[in-house]
Formats: structure tokens, sequence, C-alpha cells
């Protein structure tokens, strides 16, 4: 079977169970939810500092809901030993891991979908000018994070400590391009010139590429053994 | 389908050490041994979910480093756990893993209707039996019409109408030319379906394997077993 319609037919049933099931979306919105509504509470003094803080909070908020929705999507796949159904399937393994891997993206964009307009509205933000960068840059920073954390969440699917391995392995990995995804998020915020904000662009997509590659390359022989 | 010196070993455990074996088309081989002796791993290699530290399978002339993909199309596999998603309906699970394999939906209402899975077949496997659920399982790993069978325990939990079902269908696939390889603890099915049996103990091909026709021939025990292979 071809790369893409056997992807296709990953992502399809993701989103089949998704719809039914709305477990990915509710668990990881709620959880990004809260983490902006305490934030807010906890650290906001006056709005030039909310706009300092604004870039972290949403940032960490999207993160720690990635992990979660990674987490329970490679669950799915641990019940009932479906994993070892789709590996001895006759397809091409590493569109498993796309297929999945654009299924979290798209659970998760639906969350800043909704998380954006509230970060603005906890931390008083004008978003109306600058919105659709930050939420540009939002998306990319998930691609990348989403290429390899579907990527070492597949991995945990082989080890009795996943929690940790997830945590112990992915974060440092991932650090750069949350780091370039605040910093450039407060650029944009506070008004910085397009080109300063596109140096952050680009590392995400240098950071997206990097890791799809290897989870593209790698996904076969990590799940092989 | 033969194994030439296949071995596993996972850091410095060794699952399997130097395994020769023949399955042959129309026959059921019967892997048995205490828990821990390999057999799953053996399974798994065969099914090509796991790559083997040293030796190889040949299947027919070819090795499966020759051919990935289109010799997974080959292999139906069966176990204790179904590997289907609870919150899709059984119908739902089947259409997806037809698309996989390639096979066209038609095939999948005339599987459906081979085992007479009732109405409940459009209703979230998360509310069947263990019975349902395996019947559906069983039909997963048919519905391409695999020319290896690979059974891992898939008796576990059943209800003795379910055995009699699944014994029914291994025979089925046996008398179609499927080669099927089963391992299980139950020696009555062993008995009633093993073309010949194989004991593994601690990775290691331990008892030969004996022709089932030739013991009823010469009513002889059918495998001489160790005692803690019981």
């Amino acid at each position: 079977m071809r790369f893409f319609a056997a992807t296709w037919l990953i992502l399809r049933k993701e989103l089949s169970i998704e719809f039914r099931t709305r477990e990915l979306l509710l668990s990881t919105a709620l959880f990004a939810v809260l983490v902006v509504v305490m934030a807010s509470i906890s650290f906001y003094v006056d709005v030039t500092a909310a706009e300092k803080l604004a870039p972290g909070v949403l940032w960490i908020a999207v993160t720690f809901a990635g992990v979660l929705a990674m987490g329970r999507s490679w669950n799915r796949e641990r019940d009932q030993e479906v994993i070892r159904g789709l590996l001895a399937a006759p397809i091409p393994r590493a569109s498993i891991y796309l297929g999945k891997a654009t299924a979290t993206f798209a659970v998760l964009s639906l969350v800043e979908v909704l998380l954006l307009p509230l970060v603005a509205l906890f931390f008083q933000l004008d978003l109306l000018a600058v919105g659709l960068s930050v939420f540009l840059m939002l998306q990319l920073g998930t691609l990348g994070f989403v290429a390899a954390g579907t990527l070492f969440s597949a991995m945990s699917l082989r080890t009795e400590a996943r929690d940790l391995m997830l945590s112990v392995v992915l974060f440092p990995l991932v650090s750069p391009s949350l780091i370039a995804g605040v910093v450039g998020t407060r650029a944009i915020l506070s008004g910085a010139p397009f080109l300063e904000a596109f140096d952050y662009f680009e590392v995400l997509i240098a950071f997206f590429i990097v890791f799809l590659t290897l989870g593209l390359w790698l996904f076969e022989p990590l799940m092989r053994d | 389908m033969r194994t030439e010196g296949l071995a596993k070993t996972y850091g410095s455990t060794r699952a399997l050490h130097h395994v020769d074996a023949t399955f042959e088309a129309g026959q059921v081989t019967v892997v048995e041994g205490p828990n821990g002796s390999g057999k799953s791993t053996l399974l798994a290699l065969l099914a090509l979910l796991s790559k083997p530290t040293s030796g190889r399978i040949r299947y027919g002339t070819y090795t499966a480093a020759q051919i990935g993909a289109p010799l997974r199309a080959q292999i139906g596999i069966l176990s204790h756990a179904p590997m289907l998603y609870p919150d899709l309906t059984g119908r739902e699970n089947l259409l997806f893993f037809a698309g996989l394999y390639g096979v066209d939906s038609i095939r999948v209402d005339q599987i459906l209707e081979r085992f007479a899975v009732g109405a409940y077949v459009d209703r979230p496997m998360r509310t069947w039996s263990r019975g349902q659920t395996q019947r559906i399982a069983l039909c997963r790993a048919l519905l391409h019409t695999p020319r290896v069978l690979l059974l891992d325990e898939p008796s576990t939990g059943l209800d003795s109408s379910s055995i009699e079902q699944l014994i029914d269908a291994v025979i089925e696939e046996r008398n179609r030319g499927a080669i099927c390889i089963l391992i299980t603890h139950h020696d009555a099915i062993a008995g009633r379906i093993a073309d010949q049996r194989i004991c593994l103990q601690r990775g290691q091909v331990a008892a030969s394997v004996i022709d089932r026709h030739d013991m009823i021939d010469q009513d002889k025990e059918p495998l001489q077993r160790t005692p803690d292979s019981r």
C-alpha cells in the first residue's frame, strides 16, 4: 500500500475515534485552560508585565497539553496490543507515525484556537494586529514538537518507565524550539520588526524539518526492535 | 517456511537460541513450552514484528530481509489480545484493517457472514464479551486470506463453544493450504489439531517434531515432555 494512502487511513481512524470519544480534545483543552487561568491569577501584575508573561504561559500550556495528548494517543495503540496489528499490516510503517502525528497536530491546533483568545483575555493582550502571527508561530512550534513527541511517545511503548522517558528525553530535546517559540512570540507581542521575528520562524521550521525527517526515518527500526 | 539457526537476545537475556524448524503448508504446528521458553518471541519473529539477532527465516525461496511489506500481506496473526480498537465498532475495525491490507469491503461482509457475527458488530467493541471480541479478532486475522496463520494463545478466556469455533476455523485454514502455527497451553486443543508439535525450553527446541498421524498410528504419547513443561 502506498505511503500516503496508509497515512490517510491511520489519520481517518484517529479522527473517527476522537470524534466519538473526544478524549484527547477534552482532556488537553481542559488542562491547557486550567494552566492559563491559574497562571493569570498567580502572575498577573499589569499590562506591561502581562505582555512578557503571556508567551511563556501560552507555550507551557501547549507543551504540557501536547505531552498529554501524545501519551493518550499512543495508549490507544497499547491497549489490546493494537500496535502489533498495525505493525503486522503490509503498510510502510512510517505511515503510522505520520498519521498519528497529523492527528495529534489537528487536536492541538483546535486547543490553540481556543487557548489564544483566552490568553488574550486573561492577560489583556491586543491580538488584532499580531494575532495571526502569534498563531502561525504556535502552529510551527507545534509541528516540530509533535514531530519529535510522536516519535518519543512511540518509543515509550517499548519501555516500562514511559512517562519518565518522555519527560527526561523529550523536554531537553525540544527545549531549543520551545525557547525560540517563547522568545519569538514575545518579540511579536512587543511589536518587534518582522525580520527579527522571522529568525524565530526559521528556527521553528528547521526544527520541524529535522524531527519530521528523523521520525520518518527512525520509526520503522525503532518499532521493529 | 523454515527457520535456520534462529536466535534472539534482549540485552543479556537469551530468548531464542539456534532454532531450526520447518513449517509445511496445509499443516498445523503447535508450539509448546513453559512460560518464558521463547514461544511468543518465535511467533513475533515469524510475523516480522521483531528482527532476529542471528539466523534467518525463509518464506519459500525468500528471506524476510528480501521482501518486507509484501510478505506481511501473507501473514495473519491472532493473539489473546484482540488487536482491535474498543472505541470503534467491529465493522469499523474490520473496514480499517481491510483498508490497510488493500482488501475490498465486500470481503468484510463475507467474513462476517462466515463467522455468523450478529448485529452486535455495529456496536462499539468496548461493550462486547470476550468471545464476541475474539471472533472479530479471528475475522481480522483471516480478512486477507493469509498463507501463514500465527495464533498466540488465542483460546485464553474463551468458553467451550468459542474454542470449538476457533478450532474449526484453524482446521478450515489448514485444509485451504495455509501454514498454521499455534501456541497453546491447552493440551486438548493441541492434541486435536496438531500435525506437528514443537516443544521449546529455555529458547531451544527441546523435543523433536512428531507427526500427529504417526502418533495416532503408533498409539504413542503425542510428545515426550519434561515435568516442568506441564
